[in-house]
């Protein structure tokens, strides 16, 4: 009993990662530079680097990536006092 | 300020930090092997291994977290936060080593699969003193990972410093539940209580810290805002303090929109800006001013002080605030700037 959902989710989490995985690596080559663009010029060392984390987050990455959106500006108390950045990019 | 992303930015510093950190590890590594060998000769090579690898990456994280409070204290203790991330993946390194080799030791024989044994090999899960140690260092492993692979800067712009931030707060996760790993493993395995002993210590000890540390810091935040700061003095402008209090090249923090607001002096000028480094969140109001720029004291990125803008061509940009001298003291108007429409400065000597 125990170990059938024991292995279930075992699979679960490495069907999780291995979908990541194959994601990491077409985003790490090319999304990585549409969301980041200073990423587009990143070197492999970089590339490597960050892939792990992509194979974890992949689903933030992958709605990013295909909605064409940009990395977000952080929140804080003051931020959002002041209202929107002029000449946001 | 990130131009161009590089697997490790490593410059003469990091890279002393980082060869000191490898010789004190492989240090502690080859000392317990060869101590362990000497005690009890009979010992397998992977048992003290296993014991190796899990007590370094164990004794790493309370040095990470002793760093936060630690340098809250004093400033003497900045230069081991400034690579503090190296240490975290360092850490997570060594913990892999351990559970990767206790899974081939205990768990790769078996007929169920390694990892699902580690969950099942012992079911007492309803048993306090017999709880399954094993899947709570697993669990602490995947939190460690978590943060090991996203401690690049391309997750820092890209998750936004506050969600990195909680983020990097499972720390503490990890190590409570890493805590329990070791004291449940050494009950169920009765070590000498030695061990137990240990991490009582070791808990002790990062509690304290934490305590002391926050205590310290409360009672500066109600010193540093004044009696009169806060005060309003017309137009939307509060009193903050004497010209004279705040020494050149430094600045004033004070409590204003929320959050915290640095107000710098610098070559017979006043500028605010807001005091939360865009990188880490680091107390920008806690750095200097070097060649003309407001210097972020955990990893010395740069802001122009009238503007709140890095200098070209970086792109980092925090919130700025007006300020004004009136009769020798330092005005506020606490209604940030946004970013792009700066707040200017003013002279001290009371002309704008
Ligand atoms: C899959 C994950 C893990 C497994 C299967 C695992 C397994 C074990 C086992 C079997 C022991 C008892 C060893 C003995 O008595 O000789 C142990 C102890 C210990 N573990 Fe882990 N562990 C894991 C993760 C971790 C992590 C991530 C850390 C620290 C970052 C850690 C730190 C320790 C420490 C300090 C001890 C006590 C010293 C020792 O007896 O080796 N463990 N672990
Ligand atoms: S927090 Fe890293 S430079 Fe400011």
């Amino acid at each position: 009993m125990l170990v059938t959902l024991v292995s279930w989710l075992v699979g679960l989490a490495a069907a999780y990662l291995a979908v990541g995985l194959v994601f990491a690596v077409a985003f790490v080559t090319r999304g990585a530079g549409r969301v980041d663009p200073v990423a587009a010029h990143g070197t492999w060392g970089f590339r490597l680097a960050i892939l792990p984390g992509c194979a974890a987050l992949w689903p933030l990455l992958a709605r990013r990536w295909a909605r064409g959106e940009r990395a977000p500006v952080e929140r804080t108390p003051h931020r959002d006092a002041a209202g929107p950045a002029e000449g946001a990019p | 300020m990130g131009l161009e992303y590089r697997a490790v930015g490593w410059n003469r510093q990091k890279k002393l930090y980082d060869l000191t950190l490898a010789a004190a590890v492989a240090v502690y590594l080859a000392a317990f092997v060869g101590v362990g060998l000497a005690l009890k000769p009979n010992a397998t090579a992977e048992t003290l291994l296993i014991r190796a690898f899990g007590t370094a990456a164990f004794a790493l994280l309370h040095v990470i977290l002793s760093i936060g409070p630690l340098c809250r204290l004093s400033p003497r203790f900045l230069p081991l936060l400034y690579n503090r991330r190296h240490l975290g993946v360092t850490m997570f390194f060594l913990g892999l080593a351990h559970a990767a080799l206790s899974i081939v030791q205990f768990h790769l024989f078996g007929d169920v699969n390694p990892l699902v044994s580690v969950f099942t090999s012992n079911a007492h899960y309803g048993d306090v003193a017999d709880f399954p140690f094993q899947p709570l260092g697993l669990a602490a492993l995947v939190v460690l990972f978590l943060m090991a692979a996203t401690s690049h800067d391309f997750w820092l712009h890209n998750l936004t410093a506050p969600t990195w931030k909680a983020l990097h707060m499972g720390v503490y996760v990890a190590y409570g539940l890493l805590v329990m790993h070791v004291a449940l493993g050494a009950l169920q395995a009765e070590r000498s209580p030695l061990y137990v002993v240990l991490v009582g210590a070791g808990l002790a000890w990062v509690l304290g810290l934490h305590l002391y540390a926050a205590g310290r810091e409360a009672a500066r935040d109600r010193a540093g805002v004044g009696p009169a700061a806060g005060e309003e003095v017309g137009d939307g402008f509060v009193d903050v303090c004497a010209v004279d209090e705040i020494p050149d090249a430094r600045a004033r923090v004070v409590c204003a929109a929320g959050e915290r607001v640095a107000i710098y002096r610098y070559g017979g000028r006043l500028a605010a800006v807001s005091s939360v480094c865009q990188h880490q969140n680091g107390p920008l109001g806690e750095g200097r001013v070097i060649d003309g720029c407001i210097t972020c004291p955990w990893h010395g990125y740069q802001y122009v002080p009238e503007t709140g803008e890095s200098p070209p061509p970086f792109t980092e940009r925090v919130p700025t605030f007006p300020v004004r001298v009136r009769d020798g003291r330092v005005q506020l108007d606490p209604r940030p700037r946004p970013a792009g429409r700066p707040a200017g400065s003013c002279s001290v000597k009371g002309a704008p």
